[in-house]
C-alpha cells in the first residue's frame, strides 16, 4: 500500500513541476530552467523548516517566492532570445543551479548531527514530516491539495482574459504585439508564475524525500518537466496531470515488470506517441469531443 | 604562481584546445540540422556516441586496425542520423515545434538505453590511436591521441566546408536554409535536403563520437548529456547558423574548460563554462561572428 501511496506522491510533485513548465510554454517559449526552480525551491524549504525550524506552509510560501523572484531575473535577460537559443539559456541556467548546489555547503551543528546542505553529498535529514507525525496518507492528501489548488488556479487564468493573451503570445507574437500586448512583460510574468509553482512543487519535493542532493535536478528533470504538458497537449491543464500519471504512472511504475525492457519501451513510447498524436495525447479536438459526449450525456439523463 | 604552475597550466589549455575539435564538431552538427529545419534535435550527440559504440561492435566482429573504427563511426552516424530523420521527424507536422522537440528527447532517452541495454551500463575501452606519441614542444608536451583528434577534426570541417560551399548539394542547403518555400519553387526537394543533412551531420557527429572515445580512452552512456549540453553551448557561443563560429566556439570552450578545471576544480569547471554562455546570451546573444545588430 505504501508503495502506491508513494507513487501517488510522485505523481502529485511531478504534476507540479509539469503545470510549471505548461505556463511558459503556453506562450510559446520551451524553458528546461524548470528543474533550477525546482531545486531551488527544495533546498529554500528545506533549509527553512530545518535550519530555522520553520512550519510547512510558510516554507512552502517563502520557497515559492523566492523561486518565483529567480524566475523573474532570469526571465529578462532570457527571453530576449528565442527558440533554440532560450533552450540553451534555460539549460544553462539550470545547470548553473544545480552546479552551485553541488558546491553549497552551510552546515549547524545540532547535537551531533551536522544539519543542512554539504556539497556532492546533498541535503539529509530534511524529516518534518515524521517529526511531526504525518502518517504516509496525510502527505498524499497535503500533495494533492497543493496540487489541484494550483490547477484551480491555472484552469481559472487559463479561461481568464490571461490566458487568450498567454494563448495569444504563444500563437504568433508579432500579431500580439500588433494588439498592443506587451510580449516581453507576458513572457516574463509566465516566467515567474512557473518559477513560483515549481518553487512550490521543490518544497514539497524536498519533504517527502527527506533527502535532496545536485544529481536529482539535472537536465533530465528538466526535459521531465515540459515532457508532461508537451505529452499531454496544451490545450488544458488536465493535460498536464495525465501524461504525469502516464508517464510515472505507467512508463516508469507499470511497466516494471518488463525488467530492463522498460527503460527501452520509455524512449520509444515518447517517440511512438508525438508521431501518433503532435499535438499531445489531450488535444483541442480530443476536449471538445469529450465536452460533447458530456453534453449529450447530460441531456439524455435530464430527458 | 611559479613558472613550473604557469607551464601546468599552459599545458592543459593546450590539450583542452586539442579535445575541443570534439566540441566544434557536435556544434557544426546542431548548426547545421537547426539552419535547415529550424528545428532542436537533442538526440544528435547521444547518436553519435551510439555510433561510436556501433563502431566498437564492428571491431569486436571483424579483425582490422584501428583506423577502421573511425570509419565504422562515421558510417553508422549517417545511418543513424536518416533513421532519427525518419523516426522522430519525417511524419511529426513542422509547424509544431514542441513535438519534434519531444520526439528528440524521447529518441535521446531510447539511444542512450539500448546503449545500457547492450553493455549492461559498463564503459567500453576504444582503442586510440597514436596514444604513445608524445611531441616535446620545449617544455611542453602535446600527447600523440588528443593531436590525431585534433588533426581529424580539422579535416572533417574542411571536407564538410568544401561540401557546404563547393557542391551542389551544399548549394541546395545553404539555400533551404535561407528560404525553404523559395528553394522549393526553384525546385530543390526540401525532403530531400533535410534527409541528406540529417545523414551528414550524423557522419560528422559519429567521427565526433570516435574521437572522444578515442580520447577520452573509453566510452560510456553517462557522456551524452554533457556532451548535448556542451555542444548546445558551442553553438549559441558561436552564433547559430555560423560554421565558422561553431569551430572557434568548440575550441574556446575545450580550452577554457581544461583551465577553468586546473584552476578552480572539477567540481566547479562546468559551472563557470554556463556563466560564460550566459554573458554570451546577455552581450552578444548573436555569437562570436555576429553582426552588431544579429540579435535574434
Amino acid at each position: 500500500m505504501d508503495f502506491y501511496l508513494g507513487l501517488i506522491q510522485i505523481i502529485g510533485v511531478h504534476t507540479l513541476l509539469g503545470l510549471s513548465a505548461y505556463c511558459v510554454l503556453l506562450t510559446g517559449q520551451v524553458s528546461l530552467a524548470q528543474a533550477g526552480f525546482f531545486a531551488i525551491g527544495a533546498y529554500v524549504a528545506g533549509m527553512l523548516t530545518v535550519l530555522a525550524q520553520w512550519p510547512l506552509i510558510p516554507a512552502l510560501a517563502v520557497s515559492a517566492v523566492v523561486a518565483g523572484a529567480v524566475a523573474c531575473a532570469v526571465g529578462f535577460p532570457a527571453l530576449r532570445v528565442k527558440g533554440l537559443m532560450l533552450v540553451v539559456a534555460t539549460v544553462a541556467f539550470g545547470e548553473a543551479v544545480r552546479l552551485f548546489f553541488f558546491n553549497f555547503t552551510y552546515q549547524i551543528q545540532a547535537g551531533t548531527l551536522h544539519l543542512g546542505p554539504h556539497g556532492a553529498e546533498g541535503f539529509r535529514q530534511i524529516r518534518y514530516f515524521p517529526e511531526h507525525g504525518w502518517s504516509t496518507l496525510d502527505v498524499v492528501l497535503f500533495i494533492w491539495i497543493v496540487v489541484a489548488l494550483v490547477m484551480a488556479g491555472l484552469w481559472w487564468l487559463d479561461h481568464s482574459r490571461v490566458g487568450a493573451v498567454l494563448r495569444a503570445v504563444g500563437e504568433d507574437e508579432l500579431a500580439a504585439q500588433s494588439v498592443g500586448i506587451n510580449i516581453t512583460a507576458v513572457k516574463v510574468s509566465a516566467m515567474t508564475v512557473g518559477g513560483f509553482i515549481a518553487g512550490i512543487g521543490g518544497g514539497i519535493f524536498a519533504h517527502y524525500t527527506t533527502h535532496i542532493e545536485h544529481a536529482q535536478f539535472g537536465v533530465v528533470l528538466a526535459t521531465f518537466a515540459i515532457a508532461y504538458p508537451i505529452l499531454g497537449g496544451l490545450s488544458n491543464v488536465f493535460g498536464t496531470l495525465l501524461a504525469a500519471v502516464f508517464i510515472q504512472g505507467f512508463l516508469i511504475e507499470g511497466l516494471r515488470f518488463m525488467g530492463d525492457w522498460r527503460n527501452l519501451l520509455f524512449g520509444g513510447l515518447i517517440v511512438l506517441a508525438m508521431n501518433v498524436r503532435p499535438r499531445g495525447l489531450l488535444d483541442a479536438g480530443t476536449t471538445r469531443a469529450l465536452k460533447r459526449l458530456f453534453a449529450a450525456g447530460k441531456e439524455r439523463s435530464g430527458a | 604562481m611559479d613558472l613550473l604552475d604557469l607551464i601546468d597550466a599552459v599545458q592543459s589549455v593546450a590539450d583542452g584546445v586539442l579535445f575541443g575539435a570534439t566540441y566544434s564538431l557536435l556544434g557544426i552538427g546542431f548548426t547545421l540540422i537547426f539552419g535547415v529545419m529550424h528545428k532542436i534535435n537533442l538526440s544528435y550527440a547521444a547518436a553519435s556516441i551510439g555510433a561510436a559504440y556501433a563502431s566498437l561492435l564492428v571491431m569486436s566482429v571483424v579483425e582490422a586496425p584501428a583506423v577502421l573504427a573511425f570509419v565504422a563511426a562515421a558510417a553508422a552516424g549517417g545511418v543513424i542520423g536518416g533513421l532519427v530523420y525518419l523516426v522522430g521527424f519525417r511524419f511529426i507536422p513542422l509547424a509544431n515545434p514542441l513535438a519534434t522537440l519531444m520526439s528528440t528527447v524521447g529518441l535521446l532517452l531510447l539511444i542512450d538505453e539500448i546503449i545500457v541495454h547492450a553493455t549492461a551500463g559498463v564503459p567500453l575501452s576504444y582503442p586510440a590511436l597514436f596514444s604513445d606519441v608524445i611531441v616535446q614542444v620545449g617544455p611542453f608536451g602535446l600527447r600523440g591521441d588528443l593531436m590525431f583528434v585534433f588533426a581529424l577534426g580539422c579535416v572533417c570541417m574542411t571536407l564538410l566546408l568544401l561540401l557546404l560551399y563547393r557542391t551542389r548539394l551544399g548549394l541546395a542547403t545553404r539555400a533551404v536554409s535561407q528560404q525553404a518555400t523559395a528553394s522549393l519553387l526553384c525546385g530543390i526537394s526540401t525532403t530531400q535536403v533535410n534527409v541528406l543533412t540529417f545523414v551528414i551531420t550524423g557522419v560528422v557527429g559519429g567521427i565526433a563520437g570516435a574521437m572522444t572515445g578515442a580520447a577520452i580512452g573509453m566510452l560510456s552512456p553517462l557522456l551524452s548529456l554533457p556532451l548535448t549540453v556542451k555542444g548546445l553551448i558551442v553553438t549559441v557561443i558561436g552564433g547559430l547558423g555560423s560554421i565558422p563560429g561553431a569551430i572557434i566556439a568548440g575550441l574556446i570552450v575545450g580550452g577554457l574548460e581544461n583551465a577553468f578545471q586546473f584552476f578552480r576544480g572539477v567540481s566547479e569547471r562546468d559551472l563557470y563554462i554556463m556563466l560564460l554562455l550566459f554573458a554570451f546570451l546577455v552581450f552578444r546573444p548573436g555569437g562570436i561572428f555576429a553582426k552588431s545588430s544579429g540579435r535574434d
